[in-house]
Formats: structure tokens, sequence, C-alpha cells
């Protein structure tokens, strides 16, 4: 199943590094979007319907918190899973975006596994072991 | 505090490199970036600020020929198919890597926040800058915490 999938970094490699993984665990067949920071992913979103977004915390203009707050404060938005992936490893911060509305959260540095099983645990019928594309052999599962 | 923060800057610098940039590292001794033998002309540089119970910044410098065997290793790429922007966008990401993981494991009243990486010219940074250094392989860097 292919779905429409919303990275949100302002790191470019950052950017490419997670396109990778979710290619490599099964998700190739997705459309895959990019946002450099939070008021670019909401302009984008304006325009392209999203199934899920993986977001960074600390990004210029517009971070990954207020992005949240905007997107679970409109109608339209407000059900689509945010994950949080974030330097920003402090309890209080991540029971902040938890609070805010997001659906996960994985810290950096992060693992291939770690992004892959919150992306089978909120999507679901994502069944690696049929899907799993092994043309990237760069990331080992 | 210095120490304290300095203590989990190390580690975090091993867990990023090995698990990001499948690079294992050794710290050396403390040294100017003269004694070290680190040419400036291929280094790259690049600083963030942090504020919260303490503020301060972390610079974090490596030879051009590191990154770019970062780069590789980070992304999968060769270097040939990387631009600039992707080196630049490594180191930055790898300091932001480093110093919010460090942040984390301190004990802190206020979550601390941090600003955007940028990248710096190395020539400016001072001659007299006492650094930390990290060898890779055969390779090093040197980072330095200056507290405000």
């Amino acid at each position: 199943m292919s779905y429409s999938i919303l990275i949100v970094d302002d790191s470019l490699p950052m950017r490419l590094v997670i396109k990778k993984i979710l290619t490599a665990a099964g998700y190739g067949s997705s459309e895959i979007l990019e946002a450099a920071n939070g008021q670019e992913a909401v302009e984008l979103m304006k325009n392209n319907w999203v199934d899920i977004v993986l977001t960074d915390h600390n990004m210029p203009v517009m971070n990954g918190m207020a992005f949240i707050k905007n997107i679970k404060s409109d109608e339209l938005s407000k059900d689509i899973p945010v994950v949080v992936i974030s330097t920003e490893g402090n309890a209080s911060k991540i029971k902040e975006f938890m609070d805010c509305g997001a659906a996960g959260y994985i810290a950096k540095p992060f693992s291939a596994e770690a992004i892959r099983d919150l992306m089978v645990n909120i999507l679901g019928d994502v069944n690696y072991e049929e899907t799993f594309d092994d043309s990237n052999k760069d990331f080992d599962f | 505090m210095k120490k304290l923060l300095m203590t989990a800057i190390k580690t975090s610098i091993s867990e990023v490199m090995e698990t990001m940039f499948f690079l294992p590292v050794e710290f050396g001794r403390e040294a100017t970036l003269d004694q070290c033998g680190m040419d400036k002309k291929n280094t790259m540089a690049s600083q963030l600020a942090f504020t919260g119970d303490f503020s301060g910044r972390l610079i974090l410098l490596a030879p051009r020929n590191l990154i770019a065997e970062m780069a590789e290793n980070f992304m999968g790429e060769p270097r040939r198919n990387l631009t600039e922007d992707y080196f630049s966008g490594t180191l930055a990401e790898m300091l932001n890597m480093v110093c919010g993981n460090a942040l984390s494991k301190t004990k802190s009243q206020i979550p601390f926040e941090l600003g955007i990486p940028q990248m710096i010219n190395a020539s400016e940074v001072s001659e007299n800058e006492v650094f930390t250094i990290v060898e890779t392989f055969d390779a090093k860097m040197a980072v330095l915490l200056k507290m405000d």
C-alpha cells in the first residue's frame, strides 16, 4: 500500500536519510514530500493530501512544536499523525510534543528500525516481510 | 558544570559517530588547532548556541575529507553525487545531534533550547583556543564548548 509521507527537516542530508530508510522499509511506492520548515510544510499541505508527517523540531521560520499546533488546530489536518524526530531528548519537552498531539517521538541519533517500527505502528498494515525492498543495502534491519 | 557537560558531549560524540556515521572515535589530548596539526584551509566549521539552566555554544571543526566520508556513510551516497550543501549539512546535523543529545543527559530544571547550527569560517577561530580532539581512523576533528 502506498502513502503520502511528508518529511519536515531543515537538514538536507537528514531528509535524504529518512527518505532512504522509508524506501528500504517498504514505503518505496509511497509519495514522499519534503519541506525545510513548518511554514513550508503548512503551505505544501494546502495543496497535497498527506497520510503521515515526520518532523524535526529545531527549524528556522516555524519550528516543529508550532507546526504541530498549526496542524492540530485545523479541522482538515487535525487527524493526520505527526511523528517528531528530534534531538530534543528532555522528558518534559517530549511530553510537550505528545500533549500537542504528536503520535510518536524518535530521538536523534536514531536507528533505521526505530523509524520503521513507528511507521508500522501508526500506519498499521505494511507487512515488511513481503514488501521489504532490498535494493538499498545501506540500511540493514 | 562545564566539565560535566563536556563529559556528556564526549559520550554523545561517540554515540552519534557510531550510530549515524559508522565511525568509531577516540578522544585525544586537548590542544590548539596548530598543536594538533589541523589545516584551517581544508577545515569546515559549524557552531550551535544553546540556552537553558546554563547557556553557551558548541563549535565543531572537521577536515573536508572527513566530512565527505561522514556524508557518504550517513547518506549511503558516493561523494561524487553530493554537493557542498550536503557536506555542510552533514557537519551541521552532526553538531545538532551531539548538542541536543548531550544536553538531554544533563539534569536541567528548564528544558534547553537549541539554536540553528551556523557554518562559520574556520580561519575566524582564535589560534589560542584549546579544543578537545576527536580522532577517527585516519583523521581528527576538534570540538570546543564555550559557556556564556
